[in-house]
């Protein structure tokens, strides 16, 4: 009886240890192939977030150039205390770009633009961008007037900001008056907030309180009204590339801490697979010598 | 002076400046009118109590604001010395004929800036060497 006992446990035995063996090999392979995944992931999202950092350094030098240059450009406008036309015609520009990766970028340009196109549904639009075009030609296809891309891989030169900006002055189709620039300005390297800049017509600008001081040629008004454009379109597109390029590598460094964690559970899964399979061999060793 | 790639001065307290401006000419001391003018490709010298410095820049606005601050927005500008005199002699013969040759409207406009540009240059050189 007992001998009975002891050999129906060992057929018994092995069979159970077999298919626990066969589920446990297969859940292994499973977890060793997401780990070498996971694990390949992760270098890619470190190596991008180096990449990262490295532009947004650049990136950065550039904005701060870019945005005193800027505000140079302006300063007379803000002295000119000019306030905006009763019934001003706007158009809405949105500098986005054309690459992803860098967290709520572009979802928060076009939630800022869709909310002032809520309000004002004719307004012309012009996006800079393909990730901002997708995105807004989902609700308001009508009123995108001109789509620009190849911006944002890298820093946008000024060469760029004026082609930009005399396309659309220089298309009589699109009148407007005032043109609100909507870009991501660089708060910190951790944080970016989105808004814009309103840039006013010359025709504005000469009715305003405090321009009368200023003496000035008909002439160049027309230029001076390109320029102050072009000057303001490079200051949105270069902030906006620097807010970019420092959210892409947060976004990174997210991903890559994310990874690891990954790895780390991961690997403790395996390594108690593994040990579990190597303790129900042990025991059907054990059982087995023991019955004889 | 604001370049869109570089601030070349910024805050400085200066007693003159003259600019080459389409309507000609001008020297902007301390209290000058407001004004706003368009520079032409040409010299600017700025004259400080520190000595003076001549750049000559490609092209852009001068404003003069009522708080005896002048701004400059420009898109190039280099210091004299740092301009090949050969580079620009060759590049004006190329600019100019391109400028005989050009066959539409818009290359011909083109080819004529930059025939002005590099007629400037030299100038502003060989004043520099007189």
């Amino acid at each position: 009886m007992f001998a009975r006992s002891a050999i129906t446990t060992r057929t018994a035995v092995p069979a159970l240890n077999a298919v626990g063996q066969t589920r446990n090999m297969a859940t292994l392979k499973e977890i060793q192939n997401r780990l070498k995944s996971v694990t390949n992931i992760s270098k890619i999202t470190a190596s991008m977030k180096m990449i990262a950092s490295t532009k947004t350094t650049r990136a950065q030098r550039a904005m701060n150039v870019a945005r005193q240059y800027g505000q140079v450009s302006n300063d007379f406008v803000k002295q000119s205390e000019v306030k905006k036309a009763e019934n001003a015609k706007e158009i809405l520009i949105t500098a986005s770009s054309d690459k992803g990766l860098c967290g709520g970028i572009h979802s928060s340009l076009s939630r800022y633009s869709r909310r002032y196109l809520n309000e004002h549904p004719d307004t012309p639009l012009v996006v800079i961008g393909d990730k901002g075009k997708v995105q807004l030609q989902r609700v308001y296809p009508q009123n995108i007037a001109y789509s620009f891309n190849q911006i944002g891989s890298t820093i946008p030169t000024f060469d760029e900001s004026s082609g930009i900006s005399s396309v659309i002055l220089s298309d009589k189709a699109i009148e407007f008056d005032n043109a609100k620039l909507v870009y991501n300005q660089f708060v910190s390297a951790i944080a970016f907030e989105t808004s814009e800049i309103e840039n006013f017509p010359i025709s504005q600008i000469v009715e305003a309180p405090n321009f009368k001081a200023y003496e000035v040629q008909e002439e160049v008004l027309e230029n001076l009204n390109e320029f102050l454009f072009a000057n303001t379109m490079h200051w949105a597109l270069v902030e906006g590339h620097a807010a970019e390029m420092a959210a892409k590598r947060t976004a990174m460094e997210n991903a890559t801490k994310n990874a690891g964690d990954m790895i780390q559970r991961l690997t403790l899964q395996y390594n108690r697979g593994r040990q579990t399979v190597i303790t129900n061999e042990l025991i059907e060793i054990i059982t087995g010598a023991s019955a004889l | 002076m604001a370049l869109p790639h570089e601030i070349v001065l910024k805050n400085k307290e200066v007693n003159q400046v003259d600019l080459s401006a389409v309507s000609g000419d001008l020297g902007i001391l301390a209290d000058h009118v407001p004004t706003i003018e368009q520079l032409k490709p040409g010299v600017i010298d700025i004259m400080a109590d520190t000595g003076a410095e001549k750049y000559f820049v490609s092209g852009g606005f001068a404003i003069m604001n009522p708080n005896s601050v002048l701004n400059i927005n420009a898109i190039e500008a280099f210091k004299l010395e740092d301009i090949d005199a050969q580079a620009v002699a060759s590049n004006l013969e190329e600019s100019q004929r391109l400028a005989s040759n050009a066959k539409d409207e818009i290359t011909k406009e083109a080819a004529a800036i930059e025939v002005e540009l590099y007629e400037a240059l030299q100038t502003a050189l060989s004043a520099k060497s007189k």
